[in-house]
């Protein structure tokens, strides 16, 4: 990261990706979107070929969901399915497919193994909570947030032994501590054990944390494309999903292989929505906005939107909005 | 003077008569303390020591366990963990009394014998074979001669405010002995009421304790203990050995799994009890790492370069 296509994001709208009466999404539409992403983003005019910028038959390739808000947003496994299913046909065994996550009971909830080629792995660091026997015990990142005892977020043993690409697949959520969740706190937070610590009453260190497991080798470097699975998302009460009211349903998919320009935009479709359902912005600081969120205008934590410009100062990304291209796909 | 610890095992304190024999035999109980006024009835029951004791005498102790405080507690904060390191090391001539029940019969009788504290168990049916189980494991244990290992040297004047700084400072794994004067042989000395350790600092004892770990620095502490936050670590040591003894809090719950530790010192082996293996060992930086699998109630690892 920021890969091949700094300061690049391509946004792909169907309006046939989701049944919003059926929380059904649509396969099909889904594949047109992943081909139209794809091509748009490298200048390829044969999909194949667009994949194999990233990724060689020979590579072993981390497939990084999002179940934290599962089963009712997560990645979804139309979109994975799909990603896994170009991956075969430009010749990665299945076999050498693995989408991970750290916690087993949010991926049990999603039926990822329906869409995968048989074959392909579901992998999760922690079959219990705090197990720690999934991540790598040589590296690790040290801090001290709070007085904490256990220091140390040691990265998922998975990509340190076997993966040799991640492709990074997050949700279009806002959070509420770090404001958004999107391609920097998935791959970060989703990769790294003990990390819930950064946070404590209404104080989060979200905001330099995310950025610097982000930029954490081999994390960084194997990271090689990020598709936002914006089909749904959340607005507000994230990363989780409990309550329906805050769910919505942009049917967009995010393609680039910057995480900072990519979430970059998705401040920019989580500030659009909650300006529209009337809540105060997610970089409100004040203490005032403390509270039950149940009410859109109040939060636990003052959340660190700022994560991804700081992410941007350690050279993940393009963070100037000014120097973000996007371009917009309708199919 | 170093204190060597020799290796106590705690006994059951029983109320109930010879009748029950069996029950206990059953459980692999072989050494009971008994009410002076049970003394002549339990005189002679076959494979049962028996000792006398007045629980009146002995200093109660909390039950060993852990509370997650869900009703307060953020997804990161840490949980209280009841511990009775601290009671041992202030008075380690005292006799001290367990009410337990169930399977922290267990974890009561580990960390009674991490401390070498003499120590009456008293627990219910339910208690006697977890009980039975862990002086069994125990019993496998072989004899500690060597001196508790320790960092800071903590001036107790018996308070309960030094109290509660000794009790915080066993649960965060920061390794202190109880001193009357500064000890130079310590990395660092605490005394409450000094310029670095402020009387008024202390109303919040956990303040002290976190004060006492940035002095010490994480670097040049005996042991840490990663990947939980309800393992506490006892340390003892000679030249060329270390043993690690690790008590699982949260064992009437839950074992952990997978836990890494990190003591200072270079070594090559190690043995377990119960027996398995250490992974993912690591020597680097004047320490050694490894990783256990997982921790049920207790385990012993003896290091040896």
């Amino acid at each position: 990261m920021p890969g091949a296509y700094p300061g690049q994001v391509v946004r792909v709208h169907s309006e046939k990706s989701l049944d919003t009466s059926t929380d059904r999404a649509d396969r099909a539409a889904v594949k047109q979107m992943l081909a139209a992403g794809m091509k748009s983003l490298t200048g390829d005019a044969d999909e194949r070929d667009a994949w194999r910028r990233f990724i060689s038959p020979q590579d072993v390739v981390g497939i990084k969901v999002n179940c934290s808000g599962a089963p009712k947003i997560c990645s979804a496994p139309e979109v994975v399915g799909g990603i896994a299913e170009n991956l075969v046909a430009i010749g990665v065994p299945a076999s050498n497919i693995w989408v991970y996550e750290r916690f087993e009971n949010q991926v049990r909830t999603v039926p990822y193994a329906e869409f995968l080629p048989a074959g392909a792995h579901i992998w999760t660091a922690e079959s219990t909570r705090g197990a720690i026997l999934g991540y790598d015990p040589k590296v690790y990142v040290e801090t001290s947030f709070f007085g904490e005892d256990d220091t140390r977020s040691n990265v998922v043993k998975l990509i340190t032994d076997r993966l040799t690409k991640i492709i990074n697949v997050p949700n279009t959520k806002e959070h509420q501590a770090s404001g958004v969740t999107g391609c920097l706190k998935n791959i970060a937070y989703g990769s790294f054990s003990n990390v819930a610590r950064s946070h404590q009453r209404e104080v989060t260190n979200t905001k330099t944390f995310i950025g610097v497991l982000a930029a954490t080798e081999p994390v960084r470097s194997r990271t090689v494309l990020i598709i936002m699975d914006g089909l749904r998302g959340v607005w507000h009460q994230g990363p989780f999903s409990n309550d329906a009211k805050f769910r919505f349903y942009p049917k967009v998919l995010l393609f680039g292989t910057d995480p900072v320009a990519m979430d970059r935009k998705l401040i920019d479709i989580i500030e659009e929505k909650r300006k529209a359902e009337g809540a105060v912005t997610i970089f409100e600081r004040s203490r005032s906005t403390l509270g039950d969120n149940h009410d859109p205008n109040f939060n636990a934590f003052i959340r660190e939107p700022g994560h991804v410009e700081h992410a941007g100062k350690l050279g993940l990304g393009v963070y100037d909005a000014a120097r973000i291209q996007q371009r917009v796909v309708e199919l | 003077m170093l204190l060597l610890v020799a290796a106590v095992l705690p006994r059951l304190f029983w109320d109930a008569g010879p009748e029950t024999a069996p029950a206990l035999r059953k459980a692999g109980i072989e050494r009971i303390a008994v009410p002076a006024a049970q003394a002549s009835a339990w005189k002679g029951v076959a494979g049962i020591e028996t000792a006398t004791a007045d629980p009146q005498r002995a200093i109660r102790l909390v039950t060993p366990s852990v509370n997650y405080r869900a009703n307060q507690a953020t997804a990161s904060r840490s949980p209280w963990i009841n511990t009775n390191g601290w009671r041992f090391l202030r008075q380690p001539d005292g006799l001290f009394l367990y009410d337990v029940k169930g399977p922290q019969a267990a974890l009561a009788a580990a960390e009674a014998f991490s401390y070498g504290a003499n120590a009456l168990i008293r627990t219910d049916a339910e208690g006697l074979g977890p009980l039975g189980d862990m002086l069994k494991l125990l019993r496998a244990v072989s004899a500690d001669d060597l001196a508790p290992v320790a960092d800071i040297g903590y001036l107790d004047d018996g308070t309960a405010t030094s109290g509660e700084v000794m009790n915080l400072m066993v649960k965060s794994n920061l390794l202190f002995r109880p001193v009357r004067a500064p000890d130079r042989s310590l990395k660092i000395n605490v005394k409450l009421g000094t310029k670095e350790y402020p009387l008024e600092f202390a109303k919040n004892p956990s303040r002290i304790a976190q004060m006492a770990r940035a002095n010490l620095t994480d670097d040049r502490r005996s042991v840490r203990v990663y990947g939980t936050s309800v393992v506490v670590a006892r340390l003892t040591g000679a030249p060329g050995k270390l043993r690690v003894q690790l008590l699982n809090y949260d064992a009437a719950q839950r074992r952990v799994e997978g836990l890494r530790v990190r003591v200072l010192g270079e070594y090559k082996k190690a043995v377990v009890i119960p027996e398995m293996p250490t992974l993912d060992w690591v020597n680097q930086g004047g320490g050694t790492e490894f990783t256990l699998a997982e921790l049920k109630t207790y385990a012993v690892v003896d290091l040896s370069k």
